[in-house]
């Protein structure tokens, strides 16, 4: 018996040991050679055929651009339906899509002609009305979570309630079914990318049927087509969608911007990280963006090229100014908690130095981003700083090494949603660096359902929150910083206005570029409007700007013609092929 | 001469199996309305607004928007009421619409539930078939070399985390020696039928998922054979002359597995709930992990369907093993 428990104890020691050795193991080099650089491809010719697989965290919801709410959906639309204007994949600003645009030059009417070439792939030209199909599917729809789209447009929130049968502001040509005018009831400057800039275009011989004048919410909020469209204006076309597994697309052979040279795009499912990086690795993967913390791994695989490129966000600290920890309604105690957080060391920690320090709204990539950042404090780490801004504030060092003030301690909790590895590090990261100065800071991961909650109604208890935004090609900031965005629990009224933070200054640079007295839209006078709001945000610091990722997209380099950019990754899909 | 004999005794059992069934089957009933009233409260009462958190990226909704998209769900009225309603869809087999999905709760699971299925069997069949045959093995053996490893693997096959282990084996298999895919169900480009391709991606989930039970149907069953070797009636048999097979699979075997049985009660559903995280770590598309999406999202009609699924399930399982007692051991009676 003796000599069989110490058989057992070897065998469990050879197993633990097989295990850990396979644990340790790092990918060796693959047997495939490596593939030439994705800058050669420019000279070679494209071959067709193949399969694009890219690798998506959570499966698509739909494929109906008027319930699209989620990335991977968003994905899916855009093999699906173009757009009349897109944004710049470089520089976010407007350009011709579907269609070509001017503005009237009282800035209240913009007139669209989509490209003649432009069909749908039952070979039905894509007209007018297709638009108009689509802006009554935003107003039919008791789904959508996009109706505020729409509302400066003429007529809209009439037919959204039921009083009129069509949007009156959309007037399509009698002579051209292809041009068309909106007109809206205001001059609103993001409203170019606001109602071009999308999916909405869909196919009239579609879903028409589902916005006529007797159309239920429910007909087009539960269209069969939005599960299965059967018509595509994108470069590919529906195939087949295997529940949470993978969505199959098709080259859409009569794409008005030329062909695919793919035969397929798929959408892969992955259910993580890891999942993700071993498709990568295996080739079971074309694509994917990956965490900051697989670069290392992934940089050691040679069958695979690494872009890099700022994102189009930020991550972020909120101070509650109204908080009853009162501390963060001082200005100098937050310009205090921005010198004394070491934001590199933060970066370092969290992204693995994959990102840069941010100290304002709008970031680097878009036209907003102040051009003279001399008029931005860096707050570069400095403790001493921080210290003595805190003392002039008023916060003296106890007995314990704990910041009081008239009694009061300083403490702070620093809230986030748990689960979220980045946001938790920045938590426990600036709690350990906030200790330092004499703060009582605690780091407090919370379910993110709970926080959206009390964030957006205003729940006052909240001291410090850590999320990310992720901004668009339009930047007006009005929804995130403009005072009529706070959200009050006494009249209910919910918003994304967390800090409590208000300037008059700030809302009146906000509306200047919104809503222009002088309807000037142009990108020069609005961004003066937006030099002066983010100066007084940089200077008042509701929030810590905190940092802006990388984004890291990982291909195999078998793919020729991938070219992410901050503003868009498949803005030239139909041009990418694979080199066998 | 005993044919005779047997026959009525046959139909009362069979008869007294039917009316086990349905009073189990009515027993139902009542527990799965427990389980609904259960889980409908729960999820409303934990923190967090459905509506706000699926609203949370579109930043330009209006307040008004945020209260006719909660009125559209039926969310504004009283928590009773949302569930009688629920209620009298549900017993139409209507779950309602998923608020990600904008699809039928029921239609949505049903695309799920076999892949999980699947998955489960298969692990199941593998637990029998390895782990039953190693029990016997290693007690025959007794004192052995394949004894020693088969008391080894029943310690280390419970101890080794799965989703771990799964990683690993991607490591090894998928990464390293790419003679398995790392993940998925079906290679992309594949037909839904090619039967080589789906075996080689179940291997590596359905082993992982089948350890723990391999590991534990070994052990149960080594104990067990050993327990009955020793006993009077085995001596009998052998004292009567029978083969060393007969006395084996007949008589000791057939007593040892009563104890498996009992084990695969509650087995289907745990392997449902082990299928969670194997089907994460293999993104394998199951209920698991689709109802677990379900619940980060508050997805209302997909949790309550998910859990009414797994209750169902539960009870199912446990009605299995009763009838699966009724049948290894006629001595215990059903009723």
């Amino acid at each position: 018996m003796r000599v069989h428990q110490r058989t057992g104890r070897a065998l469990v020691a050879v197993l633990a040991a097989l295990m850990l050795v396979a644990t340790a193991c790092t990918p060796s080099s693959p047997a495939t050679s490596p593939a030439p650089s994705a800058a050669a491809s420019a000279a070679e010719k494209p071959q067709e055929g193949g399969r694009i697989i890219s690798g998506s965290l959570s499966d698509i919801a739909t494929m109906q651009p008027v319930l699209v709410n989620d990335t991977a959906s968003g994905e899916a639309t855009a093999m699906l339906y173009d757009v009349l204007i897109t944004a710049d994949a470089k520089t976010g600003e407007p350009k011709p899509g579907l269609a070509t645009f001017s503005a009237s030059a009282d800035g209240l009417s913009y007139t669209f002609e989509i490209n003649a070439k432009a069909n749908w792939s039952d070979g039905k030209p894509i007209i007018g009305q297709d638009y108009l199909t689509g802006v009554m599917a935003v107003g039919k729809s008791a789904k959508t979570v996009r109706k505020s789209t729409f509302q400066d447009v003429q007529g809209f929130n009439d037919f959204k309630d039921g009083k009129a049968t069509t949007v009156s502001g959309i007037q399509i040509d009698a002579a051209n079914p292809k041009k068309f005018t909106v007109k809206m009831a205001s001059v609103t400057c993001p409203a170019l990318l606001s109602i071009a800039n999308n999916r909405y275009t869909l196919p009239t011989q579609v879903f028409g049927k589902y916005v006529t004048a007797t159309s239920k919410p429910e007909d087009i909020d539960n269209a069969p087509e939005n599960t299965n469209p059967t018509v595509s204006s994108g470069p590919y076309k529906f195939k087949e969608w295997r529940k949470g597994d993978q969505v199959i697309f098709s080259k859409n052979e009569t794409y008005w911007q030329g062909a695919p040279h793919t035969d397929e795009y798929v959408i892969k499912v992955v259910a993580n990280q890891a999942a993700l990086t071993a498709g990568l690795k295996t080739g079971e993967l074309t694509y994917s963006t990956i965490a900051a913390r697989d670069l290392a791994d992934m940089q050691t695989v040679d069958t695979v090229a690494i872009t890099k490129y700022p994102s189009l966000g930020y991550s972020w600290i909120g101070w509650n100014t109204q908080s009853t920890a009162i501390a963060l309604a001082d200005k100098r105690v937050r310009q205090a908690l921005a010198y004394g957080l070491d934001m590199d060391a933060v970066i370092k920690s969290v992204v693995f130095g994959e990102a840069i320090a941010h100290v304002a709204h709008h970031v680097p990539v878009q036209w907003a981003y102040p051009a003279d950042t001399s008029a931005l404090n860096p707050y570069k780490y400095d403790k001493a700083k921080a210290q003595q801004l805190l003392t002039d504030a008023g916060w003296v060092k106890g007995a314990d090494g704990i910041l009081a003030k008239d009694g009061k301690k300083f403490s702070l909790t620093l809230s986030t949603n748990s689960g979220n590895t980045t946001n938790e590090t920045i938590a426990q990261v600036a709690a350990d660096q906030y200790k330092q100065l004499g703060i009582d800071a605690q780091a407090k991961p919370e379910a993110f359902q709970g926080l959206v909650t009390k964030l957006t109604t205003g729940d006052k208890t909240l001291e410090a929150t850590i999320i990310a935004w992720s901004l668009g090609s339009e930047p007006d900031p009005y929804t995130i910083w403009h005072s009529s965005q706070i959200p009050d629990p006494a009249t209910q009224k919910t918003g994304f206005g967390f800090t409590y933070f208000k300037d008059p200054a700030m809302d009146k640079a906000i509306e200047e570029a919104r809503n222009p007295s002088n309807g000037d839209c142009s990108v020069a006078a609005r961004k003066k409007q937006y030099d002066t709001f983010n100066k007084i945000l940089n200077e008042n610091q509701p929030y810590n700007f905190g940092f802006v990722p990388n984004t890291i997209a990982v291909a195999q380099k078998s793919l020729q013609g991938f070219a992410p950019a901050p503003f868009s990754t498949l803005y030239n899909v139909q041009e990418w092929w694979i080199k066998k | 001469m005993r044919a005779p004999a047997r026959a009525p005794s046959r139909t009362v059992e069979a008869s007294r199996l039917r009316t086990f069934i349905l009073k189990r089957l009515i027993y139902a009933i009542p527990t799965l309305i427990g389980v609904s009233i259960i889980t409908f409260v729960i999820v409303r009462l934990a923190p967090g607004d459905p509506i706000r958190l699926y609203t949370f990226g579109a930043r330009d909704i209006t307040s008004e928007d945020i209260d006719a998209l909660r009125h559209v769900y039926g969310l504004d009225k009283p928590i009773p009421l949302q569930y009688v309603d629920w209620l009298v869809k549900a017993i139409h087999l209507d779950f309602g619409q998923s608020f990600i999905y904008h699809q039928d709760a029921a239609q949505l699971f049903v695309q799920y539930i076999p892949n999980t299925l699947v998955l489960a069997l298969v692990a199941l069949a593998l637990q029998l078939l390895i782990g039953v045959p190693l029990g016997v093995l290693a007690a025959l053996r007794r004192g052995t070399w394949l004894d020693g490893v088969v008391r080894v693997f029943g310690v280390v096959g419970h101890a080794v985390p799965g989703f771990w282990l799964g990683l690993v084996l991607i490591l090894v298999f998928a990464v390293q020696l790419r003679w398995l895919p790392s993940q998925g169900m079906l290679t992309v480009g594949h037909d839904v039928w090619d039967f080589p391709d789906r075996l080689r991606h179940l291997i590596l989930p359905a082993f992982v998922l089948s350890l723990t039970g391999i590991a534990n149907y070994s052990r149960i069953l080594r104990t067990e054979t050993l327990d009955v070797l020793s006993q009077d009636f085995v001596r009998t048999a052998h004292a009567k002359g029978l083969r060393e097979r007969t006395v084996i699979f007949v008589h000791a075997l057939r007593n040892a597995l009563i104890p498996v049985v009992t084990a695969l009660g509650g087995i289907l559903a745990a392997l449902i709930g082990g299928a969670l995280v194997i089907e994460t770590v293999f993104s394998w598309p199951g209920l698991g992990r689709f109802t677990f999406q379900a619940a980060i999202a508050k997805d209302y009609p997909i949790i309550q369907a998910g859990t009414m699924i797994s209750a169902l399930l539960l009870i199912v399982s446990y009605l299995l093993r009763d009838i699966a007692y009724a049948i290894v051991d006629p001595r215990i009676k059903t009723g």
